[in-house]
């Protein structure tokens, strides 16, 4: 299984370029080639008003019954969409890759893109992107941001902060792994992003699927205007899946790079036991965290506000029924409302450009740029520990958040150096820090670029 | 191959990189290890300190070394540790929150076996 997946990532990506440069790019060409020649789209008028419908009687009820059927309007884009769709659901399935998030995108992006008529601009109230149909109801807490906050909530109800208050030195790590955001974010402008687009893209670095889809859908929509007054991308789909496709492949990412940075003899470092957290400690540290970070960075309040928040209740020990409910019940309905709108919100004609391929190209790039950061940060802070104190650099990958798979990456090489060398416990420390680093660093591109 | 072309074919503009997006990226860095600092500062000087205060308090009241009460209080070894880990595991995998239900008897595949033998039973009935 473990094998297959850089296959499975390639696949996609290769599935992405073919069908983008056979069929998409020149069916866009064709069109803007009739629109040059001054030829528009039929739209035949006839085809949707009801009165004819009465009096063209049986043939013409079926030719309009034709026009609005998924067989007459559907593009080729729809066709290789759904087939992702298909690819994804299939991953869930079969490989349990990422299945509480697979699914829904996958069958989201099934009915995302269900071709329907909208001949002329006809507002039939169907898809997501047409005002007052329901999934554009619910879409509307992607585009304003309001279901990432609450998936930090349950996060906040979930995480358990312990390991971090024992050893808040390994925090340093999780900022570290943030360079990998801004690295992309200047990769991003290089490729001719506009920068909130660059600023959007730069967070797939944070490997925090929430944190991604808040900051696109506030700084790449399709509906902001930029400093020279067209329209700012709407990249919100592409973001999301590429967040949520690396966070599945960190098994596979970071590995060779924790390889390539580290020697034998810093993979067999051994740290000292975490020492034992009080519950006072566990109560003081949402609430210690929340004043201090967002002091300095007031723009991460939606996102670091509700994950500290959800602590509070989780550690509070009073709290136990709401804590419960935003672990478990709230976290369950956002999750499903997130993952099959952003999978219904890549629609073909969105979704099937070459700045989506662009994007995952500089989401791999951001992953191994935050993870070799990361490590490398932590070999730094050796330089200046003393011998029984020194850090595992493999602990260091941890720091990109995309709890808990890459401390568990941290696991797994430290115990192919050392059988008995158990990392876990240390690698949560950066992992959990990589979640407020992250939420920090997109605060941060909000205040600048929103 | 396809990949570079489908790379290349986006407006490359090194221009954007401009003094504007240096400024984000140092300012972002900064902020990001700031406010992870600051709180590593807290939780490793000011809270410990705060919390053990009382403790070395009362330590020195009784005439004890401030320093071990404030150790034996918050460190505890890896010994320690592995058998809280273990005590929690086994107690979680014996609790039995859910039956199956199934009461069924489950029919083996061997047919005979002394133990349900009607002839062994009568020639050992003492």
């Amino acid at each position: 299984m473990k094998n297959r997946r850089p296959w499975v990532m390639l696949g996609l990506l290769v599935i992405l370029s073919l069908a983008w440069t056979a069929f998409v790019k020149p069916e866009k060409e064709r069109e803007k080639a009739l629109r040059e020649a001054g030829i528009e789209t039929v739209v035949d008028q006839a085809q949707y008003q009801p009165g004819d419908q009465e009096t063209e009687g049986f043939a013409s009820g079926l030719k309009q019954f034709w026009a609005f059927t998924g067989f007459r309007n559907a593009k080729t884009g729809n066709i290789i969409m759904m087939f992702i769709g298909l690819f994804f659901i299939f991953l869930a399935i079969k490989y349990e890759y990422e299945p509480l998030l697979l699914v829904p995108i996958g069958t989201g992006i099934l009915i995302g893109n269900i071709p329907f008529f909208q001949d002329g601009g006809v507002n039939l109230q169907i898809g997501i992107y047409q005002t007052g149909s329901v999934l554009n109801y619910l879409y509307f807490g992607v585009l304003k941001g309001i279901y990432p906050p609450l998936i930090f909530l349950g996060i906040g109800a979930m995480t358990d902060f312990s390991s971090l208050i024992s050893n808040p030195r390994l925090m340093l790590l999780g900022a570290a792994a943030q360079v990998g955001i801004f690295a992309t974010f200047i990769g991003a402008l290089f490729l001719g992003f506009a920068p909130p687009e660059a600023g959007a893209i730069g967070i797939i670095g944070g490997a925090d699927g929430p944190t991604a889809i808040f900051i696109s859908s506030r700084l790449a929509n399709g509906v902001n205007l930029l400093s020279d007054g067209t329209t700012v991308k709407n990249l919100i789909g592409p973001i999301a899946i590429a967040a949520y496709s690396y966070m599945a492949l960190v098994p596979v990412i970071q590995p060779p790079v924790m390889r390539l940075l580290t020697n034998k003899k810093e993979r067999l470092i051994r740290m000292k036991p975490p020492r034992a957290v009080t519950k006072t400690e566990k109560i003081v540290f949402p609430i210690v965290g929340l004043i201090l970070t967002l002091f300095i960075a007031p723009s991460a309040l939606p996102l670091l506000g509700m994950l500290f928040f959800g602590n509070i209740l989780k550690e509070s020990g009073v709290t136990k029924r709401l804590a419960e409910t935003a672990r478990t019940s709230i976290i369950d309905i956002v999750t499903i409302l997130i993952g099959l709108t952003v999978g219904a919100s890549t629609q073909a004609d969105v979704f099937l450009t070459k700045e989506s391929i662009m994007i995952f190209g500089l989401g791999a790039l951001s992953f191994i740029i935050a993870t070799a950061c990361g490590v490398l940060f932590a070999k730094f802070m050796n330089l200046f520990l003393s011998e029984g104190d020194k850090i595992n650099p493999l602990i260091g990958n941890a720091g990109v958040s995309a709890v808990p798979d890459s401390a568990r990456v941290s696991e797994v090489e430290g115990l192919k150096a050392d059988p008995t060398n158990h990392l876990l416990m240390h690698a949560m420390t950066p992992n959990v820090s990589g979640v407020i680093g992250s939420a920090i660093a997109a605060g941060i591109l909000l205040g600048f670029l929103g | 191959m396809m990949l570079m072309r489908l790379f290349t074919m986006g407006a490359i503009n090194p221009d954007a990189v401009d003094s504007f997006a240096g400024i984000v990226v140092l300012v972002g860095i900064s902020i990001v290890f700031l406010s992870l600092l600051v709180i590593y500062l807290f939780f490793r000087y000011g809270l410990t300190f705060i919390l053990n205060f009382r403790l070395r308090h009362q330590a020195r009241k009784k005439g004890l070394d401030p320093v071990e009460v404030e150790t034996s209080q918050t460190s505890l070894s890896g010994e320690v540790n592995a058998a809280i880990a273990m005590a929690l595991f086994m107690y979680q995998n014996e609790l039995h929150d859910e039956e199956s239900g199934v009461i069924t008897i489950k029919r083996v595949s061997k047919t005979y076996s002394p133990w349900s033998s009607k002839l062994y039973n009568m020639q050992n009935r003492r």
